[in-house]
């Protein structure tokens, strides 16, 4: 479905992609990456509207650049709004029907069929001014998805609806996935993607980090430092305890927590149960305290770098 | 291409148009040539020679009255309303974040370029002829049809050629679209049109200026003529045509070779 092979986009002497190579096969992808990443750049590439500077990538075995054949397979729900205000939602998704070579009768059909997907029947003559955020990004999608295509490539879908319409969009992209269409999903919340999909590219500086799923992703990281918080009873023997198995490199005791760093985090947490199986610790929480989606990257990109994280 | 995406964007733009800040636009542009020669009118009747004229005679001639509406149709009108139109072509689209939604449809980029320019041609076109035929009625000029003809035709060639003049602009430099249009008006179509040297023969304005003499039959002299020279209407149409044909395909070739995309704050 997509092809990238040493995909590379200057802006004069800014880079916005570095040197990515991938291939995926259809089905459901979510782009993660932290705001600057250069996601909406590779977006940019996919859907045509930019061309590589260096590298090439195809699209469905197409070269996307002013593809007008791909563009007939692929929707896309860009992250800015860009909508018509003095217009309704109907009218502005039978324009761009229009513009897909659809006539008049059938794109006002079609129309009608995707803002009823998007639960937007009831306000789809409103003017676009009246709408709400969650209005707006249900408008937006249903153009994505009007002309029927096979594959949706989505800009921060999530942003600005509540959680009310973030279940409703996590079923609307999880019904597209079941009826065997493709999907690209960019956001810089893992949440939002993991609602959606298990199969991450993961993205920052321009650079890709890592692919593969949640489980894959999480194997990666296993055996790099991690720092972890353990909530239990008595942190001081629970301390001498993790000493004498050498699984500590620092260590912090607050309270009834102790905060320690590993190199063996893998080892630390398949282990813990037997050492304290025979010891009156108790464990009531365990938790990475550097699980925020920055310090993922920082560490990857730290890796991609060849440094020791 | 389909040429029904050209229509589509055609009927789109046209129903931009009917909200209410163009329609003030559309008002101003048909409005300010009636009052400019409602003035004009009120004063030849002020005028000591007008004033107690005999039976029959004595309204201005043709030709103030073809320089006056001339200056105030293809140069005033259809330039402006060309120039607000259409230079902006990719800008508007580029600052409205709305560009993307266009640019991701087959051939979309061509079809918005070509049927915003058709709705802006119609647009400006229908002002002009509006207020050309209230103006030419308020001058009760001797030979009224001929008026109107000879500058409404001078109508229906300026505004092609300033909106592809101005769409060409518009895609060249969409960052910096309005200025640069501006600033070429007054540089090229304003001052380096009277410049009798080859350079102002490049100029929209030139071309109009001939037509007018040769249509309107307006006796200029020996001065005038080392301006306009004596080529005859069909090379001054030919140029027009081609030129205006020429900015078109180059502006299709620079708006899908560029790439274009909106800022937006996701940037991601």
């Amino acid at each position: 479905m997509l092809t990238l092979k040493n995909v590379t986009k200057f802006y004069g002497t800014v880079i916005g992609v570095n040197d990515i190579t991938l291939s995926l096969p259809p089905g459901a992808y979510g782009l993660l990456g932290p705001n600057g990443s250069g996601k909406s750049t590779l977006l940019n590439l996919i859907t045509g509207q930019l061309k590589p500077t260096m590298g090439s990538l195809r699209v469905m075995k197409k070269t996307p650049w002013g593809n007008a054949e791909l563009y007939r397979q692929i929707g896309y729900c860009p992250g800015s709004e860009g909508l018509y205000s003095t217009f309704s939602g109907y009218q502005w998704v039978v324009y761009l029907l229009q513009l897909h070579g659809l006539p008049l009768n059938a794109a006002r059909k079609e129309a009608t069929e995707a803002l009823e997907v998007v639960s937007m029947c009831h306000a789809m003559h409103r003017p676009i001014a009246s709408y709400s955020r969650g209005m707006r990004q249900r408008v937006k999608l249903a153009q994505a998805i009007a002309h029927d295509p096979e594959f949706l490539i989505l800009d921060e879908p999530f942003n600005g609806l509540d959680p009310v319409g973030r279940h409703e969009m996590t079923n609307l992209l999880q019904d597209w996935i079941a009826r065997g269409k493709s999907l690209l999903l960019a956001s810089h919340i893992l949440h939002e993607i993991e609602s959606v999909t298990r199969s991450f590219l993961l993205i920052s500086g321009g650079r890709l980090l890592a692919s593969g799923t949640t489980q894959e992703v999480g194997l990666m990281l296993a055996n790099i430092p991690m720092e972890v918080a353990l909530c239990c009873n008595q942190p001081h023997h629970l301390a001498n305890l993790l000493m004498e198995k050498q699984m500590i490199d620092s260590l912090k005791i607050t309270d009834q927590t102790l905060v320690i760093t590993s190199d063996r985090p893998r080892h630390l947490f398949s282990q813990l149960p037997t050492w304290l199986a025979d010891t009156p610790i108790e464990i009531f929480e365990m938790h990475s305290t550097d699980q925020s989606l920055q310090s993922l990257f920082d560490t990857l990109m730290k890796i991609h770098q060849g440094q020791s994280a | 291409m389909n040429p029904g995406n050209i229509g589509a964007v055609f009927f789109f733009e046209w129903q931009r148009a009917l909200t209410p800040a163009r329609v003030v636009w559309w008002f101003i542009l048909t409005l300010f040539p009636i009052f400019i020669i409602t003035l004009a009118r009120l004063t030849f009747n002020t005028m000591p020679r007008y004033e107690h004229r005999p039976p029959g005679e004595s309204w201005p001639q043709q030709e103030p009255w073809l320089l006056f509406l001339f200056a105030l149709i293809p140069m005033l009108v259809s330039m402006l309303g060309s120039l607000l139109w259409t230079a902006p072509v990719i800008s508007s689209e580029l600052e409205r974040q709305s560009w993307t939604y266009l640019a991701v449809r087959p051939h979309g980029k061509t079809a918005l370029l070509l049927g915003k320019y058709l709705a802006a041609v119609t647009w400006v076109l229908s002002a002009a002829l509006l207020g050309l035929s209230v103006c030419v009625v308020i001058t009760q000029a001797e030979d009224p049809w001929h008026l109107w003809s000879t500058i409404a035709k001078l109508a229906c060639i300026s505004c092609p050629a300033y909106a592809a003049l101005y769409m060409a602009l518009g895609t060249l430099f969409p960052q910096r679209a309005m200025a640069i249009a501006v600033a070429y008006t007054l540089v090229f179509e304003l001052v380096v049109s009277w410049v009798p040297a080859i350079i102002n023969k490049l100029t929209v304005q030139y071309r109009l200026l001939a037509l007018l003499q040769d249509w309107g039959s307006i006796t200029f002299g020996n001065e005038m003529l080392i301006l306009f020279g004596y080529s005859p209407a069909w090379i001054h149409l030919s140029m027009l045509a081609g030129s205006t044909a020429c900015l078109l395909i180059l502006s299709i070739v620079m708006v899908n070779l560029r790439e274009l995309t909106t800022t937006n704050g996701t940037e991601g």
